[in-house]
C-alpha cells in the first residue's frame, strides 16, 4: 500500500468500505496545523537530532584534530575495563537503592503528614522539609563535607569527641562502608520533601467516605492507614517507581560533588567515569567518551522500553 | 499511522548518521585533517590584524581588576610599534579546568575561527603533550632571531625546553619559580623556637608536634602530594625530601619514580604525621585556596603553623591577607618566616624545587607558511620583553591604573586606625596604586614577575617592595632546577588513570588503609607493564 498516491480503504465494523482521503491530501486539508508544527519540528530536529550524528564518532578515535576509524575497538576497549564495569554497577546500585529509598521515605512523610490535623504545624513541616530541594548539589555538598570534616572544624567529629562517643575522629567521606549510607541519607535529607508532593496530592484526593467507613468498621488509626491510605497510595507509587526507574543512569552532581578517588571503587558511576576520561585527561580520547554515552544510551533505552512495558500493565497505558 | 511514519523516518536518519560516519572516512583514515601544508614563504608578509589568546589567573589584570585598560593601552603601544593597528582578543579561563577547556578548544576549532587561539600559555608538561602533535609552531628560529635575545639574563629557561632535534615549540618569559616552607612567626614563638633551629626533619617534625593539639595542626597543603601537577612534590617537600612520585630522569636514565624506595619512606613519614595529628586531616581534599585560607584564617584555634607555598610576591600575599584577618597584627612584615631547606632536602634535591616555566605557545595553522606565526610572535612575544612600555603592560598592567608615575597620595584602610596607611608620590616617581577592585591592598605585578622575566625592564620602573624582594632572593638563593616533565604517547594516554591510581594510593597509605609498601606493590601490579613501556618510550627519545 502506497502512502501517497492511492487512496486507502478502511473497514467498518460492520465489514462495510469506505474510501478514505489520502495522506497527501489530509495533509493539505489541514496544512495550516502542519504549518504551525513546522517550526517546532524543525527545532526537534535541529536541537535534538542532529547533535545525534555524533554518535558516529563512538567508532572513531578523535585525539585532537587526529579523528580516525577504529571500528568497534572503543567498545572493545570499553568492555575490558573493569573500571568501566565499576561504575556501571555502582549506577544501578547507587540509583536504584536511592530511589526505593526515597519513595519509602517521602511515602513515610506523606502519610504522617496526611494524619496531622494542625495545619499550621502541617504547612510549617512541608515548607521545611520542601527547602532543601531548592539548594544546588555544590552547596549542599559544601555543607555535608565541612560539617562531616574530620579536622578540628568538622562539627559532627567534634561534637562526638566533646559528648565522648568517639576518641578520634572519623573520616566519613573518605571510608568505602560509609560513604554510600552518607549518600543516602545526603540524598534523602534533600529530596525526601520535594518527593512527597505528589503523593500528599494523590492523598488529598482519597474519598472521605472510606474513611468514614473504616471509622464505623471501628478500625484504628493503623489500620486506617494499612487498609485505606497506603492501597489508594499504591498505584502513585509504582508509577513513581517506573517514571524514576528509566533514568536510573543519568545519575553525575549527586556523586560528583560527594565522591573522592578513596572511595571509587563505591561511588564512582559512568556519568563520572566519562566526566574524568573526558574532561580531566590531557589529550582525551572523545571517540572513547561517546562510545560509553552510547552504551550508555542504548542500555537507558532498554530501560525505558521496560519501564513502558510495565506501565502499560500497571497502568494500562505506557510513559510514551 | 502517523506515529509509525514519524518512527520511520527517524529511524531512518538515525541509520543514516552511523552509514555516513561509517562512510565518510577519508582514503588515508583521517577526517577533518588539516589542509596539506604548501610550500613555505617569506615571513613577514603577514599583517596581523587581530590577536586572540588564552591565559590563565597568571593574568591577574583579570576583568574586574582592569583588563579593559590594559587591552587598550596594549593595542595603542603596538599600534605605535608595529604602524598598524592589532586588536587583542583576551579569553581567560579558570585554573581548574585549564587544560581541558584548552584541549577542548583546540579539538573543536581551527586557526582563523572566532575564539580559537593564536597564542596561549600552557604548562611545562601540557608543552609536552602538544610539541609533537603538529598543532604548534616551531617558534625557535623567531625566538634565536628576537630582539630581546641581546638583554637575556636567564638564557637557559628556554634553551632546556628545545626537543632532541633542536625545536622549541614554547617561549618562557620568566623562569619558573617555586615554593618555599613559610612559618608562622608567632608560633615559633609559641613552641620557643626559632626557624635557625630547624634544619633537619626531626627538628621540623619536633616543632609540628609542640603546635598540634588537636584543634590545631603542624602544616596544611594542597594535597599530600599533587601529583597532578609538576613538580609534584613542591607543596610537602619536607615529607616527600628525595622522592619524586612520577617519571624523572636520574642518572642519565629514565625512572618510576613512584616505584622507588624514596616514595616508600616518604608514605610512612606522612603517615606518621597523619597519625600524629600534625597534618591537617583537610590536607587529601583541599584545594590551594582552600589550604591557603585555613593557613591564614582569622579563627588560628583551627589552623595551622606551617605552609609551603610560592615564593616572591606570595609571601607579600599571605602577610597581607594575614593582616586583613587580623592575625599577628603586631608581627607587621615579620608574621612569616622562611625556612631554609632542611638537610634531606639539601642532601637529594640540592634544595626547593624551580619548576620548569609555564610558557607561551603559537597555534601553527599548518598551512607551510610561517609567515601568520611569525607575525604573532612578533607582535606578541618579541614586544612582550621589549623593555620598555609593552614589557610594562605586561609586568605592572595599565598606566594610570595599576601603576603611575605621576605626583599623588592615597591611604589604605583608610577607616582602621590600626590598618591605616598614607602613601605620598612625588612626580616622576614610578609607584603601584591601588587594585581597582580592593584598594584597600597594593597592586603587585600583572603577568610578567620582574625578577623572574628572563630579560629585565629597561625603562627603570622597579616595584620596590622589600618584603617580595626579600622572598625572591631567599627562593633564588635556595633553589635548583625540577627535573624536567616526561612526555611519551603511553604516558599521555595514560595520564589521567596514572594520576588517579597514584593520587588514591597515596592518600590511602597516608591515612594507614594501605602501608606505604602495599601502595607501591598495588601500583606495579596494575600499572607496571605501562610504566616499563613509557619508560622504554622515554629512553628511545
Amino acid at each position: 500500500m502506497s502512502i501517497f498516491g492511492k487512496k486507502p480503504v478502511e473497514t467498518l465494523s460492520n465489514g462495510s468500505q469506505v474510501n478514505q482521503k489520502s495522506l497527501k491530501m489530509r495533509i493539505w486539508n489541514n496544512r495550516g496545523f502542519y504549518l504551525m508544527f513546522l517550526p517546532v519540528a524543525i527545532f526537534v530536529l535541529l536541537v535534538y537530532y542532529w547533535p545525534m550524528l555524533g554518535i558516529r564518532y563512538a567508532f572513531y578515535s578523535y585525539k585532537l584534530k587526529n579523528i580516525h576509524w577504529v571500528g568497534m575497538g572503543n567498545f572493545v576497549k570499553l568492555f575490558s575495563e573493569p573500571d568501566f564495569w565499576q561504575s556501571f554497577t555502582n549506577t544501578l546500585e547507587l540509583s536504584i537503592i536511592k530511589l526505593l529509598l526515597n519513595t519509602f521515605a517521602a511515602v513515610l512523610i506523606s502519610v504522617f503528614l496526611n494524619e496531622m490535623k494542625n495545619m499550621f504545624m502541617k504547612k510549617t513541616i512541608q515548607t521545611i522539609i520542601y527547602l532543601p530541594h531548592f539548594m544546588s548539589y555544590a552547596v549542599v555538598a559544601a555543607i555535608f563535607t565541612l560539617f562531616l570534616s574530620p579536622s578540628s572544624t568538622g562539627f559532627v567529629n567534634e561534637t562526638m569527641k566533646e559528648w565522648g562517643f568517639l576518641s578520634s575522629s572519623i573520616d566519613f567521606l573518605h571510608s568505602k562502608s560509609l560513604w554510600r549510607p552518607i549518600f543516602y541519607l545526603i540524598n534523602m535529607w534533600k529530596e525526601t520533601g520535594w518527593g512527597t508532593v505528589i503523593f500528599l496530592a494523590t492523598l488529598s484526593g482519597i474519598n472521605p467516605e472510606l474513611y468514614e467507613a473504616a471509622d464505623i468498621d471501628g478500625a484504628t488509626r493503623l489500620q486506617k492507614i494499612m487498609h485505606v491510605t497506603l492501597p489508594a497510595l499504591s498505584n502513585t507509587i509504582i508509577v513513581v517507581l517506573i517514571l524514576n526507574m528509566a533514568k536510573v543512569l543519568n545519575m553525575f552532581e549527586p556523586v560528583f560533588v560527594l565522591y573522592n578517588s578513596r572511595v571509587y571503587d563505591v561511588s564512582d558511576v559512568i556519568s563520572t567515569y566519562v566526566y574524568r576520561k573526558t574532561f580531566l585527561t590531557a589529550i582525551p580520547d572523545y571517540g572513547y567518551s561517546t562510545a560509553v554515552g552510547l552504551f550508555k544510551s542504548v542500555v537507558g533505552c532498554i530501560l525505558m522500553l521496560i519501564c513502558n512495558q510495565a506501565s502499560k500493565k500497571v497502568r494500562g497505558r505506557g510513559i510514551m | 499511522m502517523k506515529r509509525k511514519i514519524v518512527s520511520v523516518i527517524l529511524a531512518v536518519s538515525m541509520c543514516t548518521a552511523l552509514l555516513a560516519g561509517c562512510g565518510s572516512k577519508s582514503s588515508d583514515g583521517v577526517l577533518g585533517e588539516m589542509e596539506a601544508p604548501e610550500e613555505g614563504t617569506e615571513s613577514g608578509d603577514f599583517e596581523l590584524d587581530n590577536i586572540n589568546i588564552i591565559v590563565d589567573g597568571t593574568l591577574t589584570a583579570t576583568v574586574e581588576n582592569g583588563q579593559d585598560a590594559f587591552v587598550e593601552q596594549w593595542e595603542s603601544a603596538i599600534a605605535e610599534k608595529l604602524g598598524h593597528e592589532v586588536k587583542l582578543n583576551i579569553t581567560q579561563l579558570d585554573h581548574s579546568d585549564y587544560s581541558g577547556t584548552v584541549s577542548r578548544t583546540l579539538t573543536t576549532g581551527a586557526p582563523g575561527d572566532e575564539g580559537y587561539p593564536d597564542a596561549l600559555i600552557m604548562s611545562a608538561t601540557m608543552l609536552r603533550q602538544y610539541q609533537t602533535t603538529g598543532l604548534l609552531w616551531n617558534l625557535k628560529d623567531a625566538y634565536d632571531n628576537a630582539e630581546f635575545q641581546s638583554r637575556l639574563q636567564y638564557p637557559e629557561v628556554n634553551e632546556n625546553m628545545e626537543t632532541s632535534d633542536g625545536a622549541l615549540y614554547g617561549f618562557a618569559p620568566t623562569y619558573g619559580n617555586g615554593c618555599v616552607t613559610y612559618i608562622k612567626q608567632s608560633w615559633l614563638d609559641k613552641a620557643g623556637m626559632k626557624a635557625e633551629d630547624i634544619k633537619t626533619f626531626d627538628d621540623y617534625y619536633d616543632f609540628l608536634k609542640k603546635v598540634s593539639d588537636g584543634k590545631t595542626y603542624g602544616v596544611i597543603a594542597a594535597g599530600y602530594g599533587k601529583v597532578d601537577e609538576t613538580p609534584y612534590i613542591n607543596y610537602m617537600p619536607e615529607w616527600w625530601q628525595g622522592a619524586y612520585p612520577s617519571f624523572y630522569e636520574k642518572d642519565g636514565a629514565w625512572v618510576d619514580g613512584f616505584t622507588e624506595q624514596a616514595t616508600v619512606d616518604a608514605l610512612a613519614r606522612l603517615n606518621k604525621g597523619y597519625k600524629d595529628g600534625v597534618i591537617d586531616p583537610d590536607t587529601e581534599e583541599a584545594g590551594t585556596k582552600q589550604a591557603r585560607e585555613k593557613f591564614f584564617s582569622n579563627d588560628q584555634s583551627t589552623s595551622e603553623g606551617v605552609f609551603t607555598y610560592w615564593a616572591g610576591t606570595w609571601l607579600r600575599t599571605l602577610t597581607d591577607n594575614m593582616a586583613k584577618n587580623d592575625v599577628d597584627n603586631d608581627l607587621g612584615d615579620e608574621r612569616l618566616v622562611q625556612l631554609e631547606p632542611i638537610q634531606e632536602i639539601k642532601d637529594t634535591w640540592g634544595g626547593y624545587l624551580n619548576r620548569e616555566a609555564p610558557v607561551w605557545v603559537i597555534t601553527d595553522d599548518g598551512d607551510g607558511n610561517d609567515a601568520r606565526e611569525q607575525a604573532i610572535f612578533d607582535t606578541l612575544f618579541e614586544t612582550m620583553l621589549d623593555g620598555d612600555r609593552v614589557q610594562t603592560l605586561w609586568t605592572y598592567g595599565a598606566e594610570g591604573v595599576h601603576w603611575s608615575t605621576e605626583a599623588e597620595s592615597f591611604t589604605t584602610n583608610p577607616d582602621d586606625p590600626e590598618k591605616k596607611q598614607d602613601y605620598d608620590y612625588e612626580d616622576g616617581e614610578f609607584h603601584l596604586r591601588p587594585t581597582p577592585n580592593d584598594p584597600n591592598t597594593i597592586w603587585k605585578k600583572n603577568h610578567l614577575d620582574p625578577v623572574l622575566v628572563i630579560s629585565p625592564l629597561t625603562n627603570g620602573f622597579t616595584d620596590t617592595d622589600p618584603l617580595i624582594e626579600e622572598g625572591n632572593k631567599f627562593f633564588l638563593a635556595n633553589c635548583v632546577d625540577a627535573p624536567a616533565a616526561a612526555s611519551s604517547e603511553t604516558l599521555t594516554e595514560y595520564l589521567e588513570d596514572l594520576t588517579t591510581v597514584k593520587t588514591t594510593l597515596i592518600n590511602q597509605a597516608v591515612v594507614g588503609e594501605i602501608t606505604p609498601e602495599e601502595a607501591v606493590e598495588e601500583y606495579k601490579a596494575e600499572f607496571g607493564d605501562i610504566s616499563a613501556q613509557i619508560i622504554d618510550e622515554l629512553s628511545a627519545e
